[in-house]
Formats: structure tokens, sequence, C-alpha cells
């Protein structure tokens, strides 16, 4: 080789690195951890406003000086503004503190927690009430975050080597297999009497939530967050009689009203994928979904099947689980699989379907690279958690404040029957609402070291008003699911709730009814895996397969036919009889029924 | 003279309680673990040849061994052909050759998660850099760097290619720069074209150096892990999920700790193999 080959080599590699240093920043891509800390609150005038709490306060909402460079203290809470600090104030007062037990003075616990920072998701609220809370008891306590990846490792292994470093975990919904199991946490029970201990309202909870929070009929969990995927998409786009034209003209039929079913959903998405229809000289997507594998993409799949898989019991109880209904995962008699049955196939060739009306780059998305597009203004349609209804009207985010509409997530006309084991024609869709996610929330370490004074935190967070001021700001990502955070005639709050943090009135509208629709109007639920292995299925086995089909590596069938071994595997190597009575008991199945 | 002798026992005691603690317990803990049902939780039963047999069936560690295969066939091959490159036009006298030294070794000293992570933005389909570029540059079909198979199979390979080609750099030209310049010179009175010198002279002197290269890039290219984990977590499916990926996966995802040694054994076996062979060709090499 001449030396001008070289020379020419090295000005390739040269200009190669020149050309990475001057790329753009990384994506323009919402953090998938909420953290709003310069939230803009715009209030015109100083006004009060008479918050309905437990106990009646008055909150003093104030213009809000420019926004902080970070959180400051105001009234002992990191708040990123008076506001925030003001409502705070007023939920800290109004909540039943119940009679701290001197005792406590000087003690310790320490609290885990998924990794997000004082500001973060789940996590901020344990940094931002602790000044306060350190005040009322005298006590105090430690957070330790731990990396969302890693935390079912770290607590097994810290729970399994006996080091118990913590006293209570907020957790992840489909970790209580695993604590069940190996008997590492404690019922709270005995502690609701107790009158040292604040008083939370479990009645208000969702039933779904609540039957996460509980096992046997025994509560371990205490309130906090609630997840659910919700139905978001462009009210505006959608509505314009442009665009209603345009459909009618193309697809030979009206635009939906409501996209009750997911095929509908399909075919409006497919119109508007490819169409320049938010005027930025460049096509638009239909749907924006997060498909990476490891990027929760196996949480879509499970919220978009369910009306395909799930069929209520008939008579007078249709949450009845038994042999046929109410089911999803498992033969509740014999432990077999579901996942490859023609509902559960049918599902996911829809979903790839979905998919394909948006950009094939979303097959490789995280979370906030999903959500961005639909925040960006690029995308039509989105299903996912509550965040992003929240960062929707975080405008250093998000171009659409004002302009979606939410709902729970569509059915399906043609659900699979397994007793019939055919699909069903129905003349009004399926609707089946679902928990997917974590709904995080503490849980208390049989060996934890102070127990009492880690379920008074505990008990304190789960007060309705203190939660329900969670709810309404969203970079607590605590979403909604009690009474309190829903607006009559469902629930009892009021919209000022949540205008005061900033939402926008019409978007706090759609999004606390879509949950509200979602835990309550719906007739049935999808159940929710919590026996040991749970995240070997989940997360491992069916995120892998379904991505798999997605990406056209495998059909559908094969994908699911694929899973379907895999959690026939773990189900053998976990012991099947146990395993079958731990199931039985999570989804509340009584054999024979 | 008997005391000192045994004092020099003394000194080598920590370093003997090092090895065995760090390297030769969990080697054969690895290994009675590896003929265990042992998961996280659950009391350990024997499993006999067990977790072997079901390796060998197990179509999710044929595949990631197969993508390992393609890992390490593209990527040592990159590393060490762009590295011999680099080596032989540094090892010339240049303008500013020490600050393009210093340039070429930085992505060396990076962590390979980081690395990963880095891959990410220029990667990204929709906004990284080479896209960006492609775009500018008038392509339309982009290449789908996360979202198809082989595609982002190569992005692995390119990353791990910038992280390792500065070390094959550095070694090659430290061994281009301990050739005796007497045959150079003796070489040049017979030709005095530039490949006949490399093709007979330089590669054969050279080829000591290039089969360690290669021997130690195949280790550590097998191996391969933090940057599949960070840049596509693996996927689109398993795509490019590797071998070391699997097994990080079914041990400390899983808790499957038989299995995952019994996963290790093998690779460590496939590796004793492969470095035999690399080890009797060098011999032979210096037989000749």
């Amino acid at each position: 080789m001449k030396r001008t080959t070289y020379i020419l080599i090295a000005a390739f590699v040269i200009l190669t690195t020149i050309l990475s240093s001057c790329a753009p920043a990384a994506p323009v891509a919402p953090q998938v951890i909420t953290q709003v800390v310069e939230k803009e609150v715009k209030v015109e005038v100083t006004k009060e406003v008479i918050k309905e709490v437990e106990k009646q306060v008055e909150v003093v909402v104030t213009p809000t000086v420019a926004p902080t460079e970070a959180a400051k203290e105001i009234e002992g809470f990191p708040a990123a503004d008076e506001n925030e600090a003001k409502t705070a104030k007023a939920a800290w007062d109004a909540a039943d503190k119940g009679k701290p037990d001197p005792a406590w003075k000087g003690k310790k616990f320490t609290i885990g927690v998924y990794s997000a920072g004082q500001r973060g998701a789940i996590s901020g609220p344990t940094y931002f009430f602790r000044k306060n809370f350190e005040q009322l008891t005298g006590a105090s306590y430690d957070i330790v975050e731990i990396p969302f990846s890693e935390m079912r490792e770290k607590i097994a292994t810290d729970f399994d080597t006996g080091a118990n470093q913590y006293d209570m975990i907020i957790n992840c919904s489909n970790f209580y297999g695993d604590y069940i199991n190996n008997d590492w946490v404690q019922p709270l029970d005995p502690f609701f009497e107790d009158a040292r201990f604040p008083k939370w309202e479990r009645d208000s909870i969702s039933p779904q939530v609540a039957g996460l929070y509980t096992w046997g009929g025994k509560w371990y969990g205490s309130n906090y967050d609630h997840d659910a995927m919700i139905f978001y998409w462009r009210k505006d786009i959608m509505d314009d009689p442009k665009w209603k034209e345009a459909y009618k003209k193309e697809t030979g039929e009206d635009m939906p009203a409501t996209m009750a079913t997911w095929e509908d959903a399909i075919k409006v998405s497919k119109f508007f994928n490819g169409k320049d229809w938010n005027g930025d000289g460049a096509a638009d997507q239909g749907v924006t979904l997060h498909l990476k594998v490891g990027g929760q993409g196996f949480f879509h799949y499970m919220a978009f099947s369910a009306p395909y898989v799930v069929l209520p019991n008939p008579g007078d109880n249709p949450t009845k689980v038994t042999k046929y209904n109410n089911v999803y995962w498992f033969d509740p008699d014999t432990m077999e699989p579901l996942i490859s049955s023609p509902g559960h196939v049918r599902a996911l060739e829809k979903m790839i379907e979905l998919s394909k009306t948006g950009s094939s780059a979303m097959w490789g998305w995280s979370l906030g690279e999903a959500w961005a597009q639909f925040l960006s203004g690029k995308a039509f349609m989105t299903f996912s958690w509550g965040d992003v209804a929240s960062l929707a009207e975080d405008k250093t985010q998000s171009t659409i404040m004002g302009k979606w509409w939410a709902s729970g997530l569509p059915g399906t006309n043609e659900p699979y029957s397994f007793e019939k084991k055919a699909f069903l024609k129905l003349d009004k869709p399926n609707m089946v609402a679902q928990q997917v996610g974590c709904s995080w929330h503490p849980v208390l370490s049989k060996k934890a070291k102070n127990p009492e004074l880690a379920y008074y935190w505990m008990a304190l967070m789960a007060t309705p008003p203190i939660n329900h001021w969670m709810v309404t700001y969203g970079w607590t990502g605590v979403n909604p699911g009690t009474t309190y955070d829903w607006f009559p005639p469902q629930g009892k709050a009021k919209i000022e709730d949540y205008t005061v943090s900033g939402w926008n009135e019409n978007d706090a509208k759609a999004n606390v009814q879509a949950y509200a629709d979602n835990f309550f109007t719906y007739p049935i639920w999808q159940s929710y895996l919590r026996i040991p292995g749970t995240t070997e299925m989940q997360n491992m086995s069916l995120d892998t397969h379904v991505s798999e089909a997605i990406t056209g590596q495998l059909s559908a069938q094969d994908a699911l036919n694929r899973t379907a071994e895999d959690w026939k595997r773990v189900v053998d190597e976990y012991g099947k009889d146990k395993l079958l009575k731990l199931y039985q008991d999570s989804i509340g199945y009584t054999p024979g029924q | 003279m008997q005391a000192k002798s045994r004092y020099k026992y003394l000194f080598v005691v920590p370093g003997i309680i090092w090895v065995l603690a760090f390297t030769i317990f969990p080697l054969l803990y690895s290994l009675r673990l590896s003929f265990f049902n042992a998961r996280l939780g659950k009391p350990e039963t024997f499993a006999g040849l067990n977790n072997y047999i079901r390796a060998f069936g197990d179509y999710r560690a044929w595949d990631t061994f197969g993508q390992t295969l393609f890992f390490v066939s593209f990527s040592v091959f990159f590393t060490v052909s762009i590295g011999l490159g680099l080596a032989l036009l540094f090892n010339r006298p240049m303008p500013g050759r020490q600050i393009f030294r210093s340039l070429f070794t930085m992505p060396m000293f990076v962590a390979p998660i980081a690395l990963g992570y880095l891959g990410l933005t220029i990667f990204h389909e929709e906004v990284g850099a080479v896209n960006t570029v492609l775009r500018a540059m008038g392509m339309v079909n982009l290449p789908r760097w996360f979202s198809d198979v082989w595609t982002a199979r190569m992005a692995v390979v390119l990353v791990d290619t910038w992280q390792w080609t500065p070390f094959c750099f550095l070694v090659l030209l430290a061994g281009l720069q301990s050739l005796p310049e007497e045959v150079y010179e003796a070489a040049f009175l017979d030709t005095s074209s530039s490949w006949d010198i490399f093709r007979y002279v330089t590669l054969p002197l050279l080829s000591p150096v290039l089969f360690t290269v290669t021997i130690l890039r195949l280790v550590e290219a097998f191996k391969i892990l933090d940057i599949p984990f960070s840049l596509t977590s693996g996927g689109p499916g398993a795509a490019t999920q590797s071998y070391s990926f699997f097994i990080y996966l079914t041990g400390l995802r899983n808790f499957n700790t038989g299995y995952a040694s019994a996963l290790s054994y093998i690779l460590l076996f496939v590796m004793l193999i492969i470095s035999s062979f690399f080890f009797s060709r060098l011999r032979k090499n210096f037989e000749e």
C-alpha cells in the first residue's frame, strides 16, 4: 500500500471522529423518569382555593415567581415553586397523622426505591416529605435508590443472603410471588386499628389496585401508585372537519367518533400515518410505541391483548374467575400457558398491524423516545402510562398541551372464547381494564428493624390528602387510582386540584376520566401475574419473543409458541404444584369453578 | 539463611490467598454449581449433567453462540486490520504523529458500557449522527440501526471495532518498532516495492505479534456483553444477544445460577480449544 492510501484511511477515521463529535445532542426525548424541576404554573392573580380534604385547610395560591434553577426548600419541602410547596403543605396539614410514638425519636429505617432521583418518579416523594416527617416523628430514614433493571435481583439477594438492608421497599407489584413464596414481607393488618398510625382509606382504592396490595385477604402493601395504560390521541386533528372529510374520501367510511375497538384504532392510525397533519412539511406518524427489547414493550402487548383473551363470567358476577373466564396467563386448573392460544395470537397479529402504522424505528425505541414522538406532535396516537399526560402538560417537552384526549384502552368485537374454542362475534366490544405496569407501592420487610416506624411512613404517604397531592403533580410518577382522584360522580376530586399544579383543564378531565373508566367503568379486568418467575416469564421471555414477532423474525404464532415453551420450563423449574397454588391464590380462583 | 528463605514464602502468601480466593475458588465453586439445579431462594438439588444437556438443546444458547461468532469474526477482522493499517501509517515520520497517536487511543480508555450509550446517540435512527449525515447526503432509505436484525448486529460490531482498534494499533505499532532495521535495509537492495517489503518482510516478522493480538482480541470478543447490553439491549428480539449476555441474563436476572454456570463452562471449553489451536499454530511457525 502506498503512503497516500494510509493517509486517506487516517483522514477517513479523523473525519468520522469529527462527525461523531458534531452529532446532534442526544435524542430529543423526554426522560423516562419525569423530572419537572422548572414547571411553569400560570396563575394570574392571587386567589384563595379551599381544598376539600379530611381537614379543611386554606391554600393560598400566589403567582409563580420566575422558575427556580433547582428545587429549593419552601415550607420544609424541596419544592419547585411556591404553589407546589403550599399545596403540599395543605395536603400535609390535612392528612391524618395518628399519634406518633415518642419512643420513635432518634430511630431510623431504610427505604429501597427505584432510582429516579430527588425529583423523579416514585422516588421523588420519599425525598419531598422527608424533612417534615423527621420533624413530626423525631425519627429519620435513609433512601437507597436502586436502578430499575437491577431492582429485583438486588432485593432478592438482600433478602436471600440475610443482609436485610431495606426495612421497607417501594416495590413493583409483580415481585409479590417471590415475597410470599419466601416469606420476606409482613402483613400490615395488625397496624390498622392502632391509634398511633394514620388512617388511610382502603375502600377508596380501585379494587384492581387494591388486589395488587393484598394477598390471601391480607394487606401487604400501602396505597401509593396506580398503574394502567391509557389511550391518548390528538383530538384537535381528529375533530378537524378537513381530516374527517379526507378520511371519508380515502376509506369510504366516516371517521369513528370514538375508537372503541383496536380495529378502529388501527384504521385511524393507518389513515394518519405518512400524512403531514401537523403542517411541518414532513410526513407524520400514526402511532408511537416503545417496542425495544428491555423498553417495556411487553406491557404494550399485555394491555393490547387483554380484550382478545379475557372474557367476563356470564351472569350476575362478571368478574368471577372461572376456568375459562377472567383468565389470561395460565389455565388455572393445569398451569398450562394460555399465551399461545388463538386469542393471544390474533392480538399479537393486530398489534403488529398497528405498529406498522408508525415509524419502524419504534421497534428500537424505549419509553422516552416513543413518548417524545407524541409529545412533539409527530405521532397521532399512543397508549401508555399516565406519565404521557403529565409530560404533555410540561411546555418544555410538549407542544400538544390542550390538544389531546384520552380514554381507557379500546376493546374488540371478536374476542376468543376458551370455553367454545372459537372467536366470538359481539355486538358491543369486549372492554377489559388492565393495570399493566408496576403500581409501585411500599411493602414492609419481615426483618424490618423498626417496623412500626416504617409503617407509620407508609400509612402517612397513603393518606388521601398526601396521595392525592402526589397524583396531581406529574413528576411524582403517581397515577390516579382512588375515588378521591376521580371527578364526580365516580369520585370527589375537583378540577382545581389539578389546574393548580399546572394542568390544562380539559387535559386533566380527559386523563382522570380515562383512569376512572379503566378502574371503575370497565366491567372486567386482566389479572396480574404475581408468581415466582414472573420477571423471567414477562420481562425476559415475552418481551423478547414479542419483539421477534414485531420485527418479522418469527410469526406471531411461532413467537408465542416459544414463549409458552419458556413458561412451561419456568413453571417446571419452580415446581408446577407450588406455582399452581400461588397462581390460583393470586387471581382468586377456586378449583372446579 | 534458612530464616531468610522462610520469609520469602511469607511475602508470597497474600498473593496465593488472593488467587485462591478470587480465582480458584470461584472457578471450582461454579464448576460444582453447574452440576446442580441452583436458583436463588430455592434449595439446591443435584442435576448431574442435565444443565449441560439442556444447553446443547437450548435454541437460545445456539442462537446467541452463532451471534457471538458473527461479532467475533467481524470485530476481530476489523480491529486487527484497521489497527495494522494505522500502525503501518504511524510507524514513519510524519507531522503531528504524536497527536494522532493519542487521539486514536482515546476510545480504548472509555468504559465499553459508556461507549454503548454513546453509540445510541450516534446510531439513533431519527437524530443520530450517522443517519443525519446520510440524510444530508440525500439517502432516503436510511439504515435501521436498532430495528433491523442485521444492521443492529453491524452497529454492535462497529462500536466494538471503535473501542478495540486502538488496542491493536498500539500493540502492532510496538511490534513494528521492534523490527530490525538491517533487514529492511537488505530488502531495499532487492526491491523498491512497498507491497513486497510488507508482504515478504514486515508481515512474517510481525506474525508473532499479530497472532498474539488476534488471540487476545478473540478472547475479549467472545466475552462481548457491555456493548450490546447498553446499545441494543440484545434486540431486536434477541438478535444482538451475545452468549455472555445470555449467561448474564440466565444467572443474574433469572437467578438460574446452575444453568448459567454450565453455560459458562461450555464457553470456557470453547475458548480453550480456540486458544490451543492458535498457540499450536504459533509454535509450529516458530519451529519452522
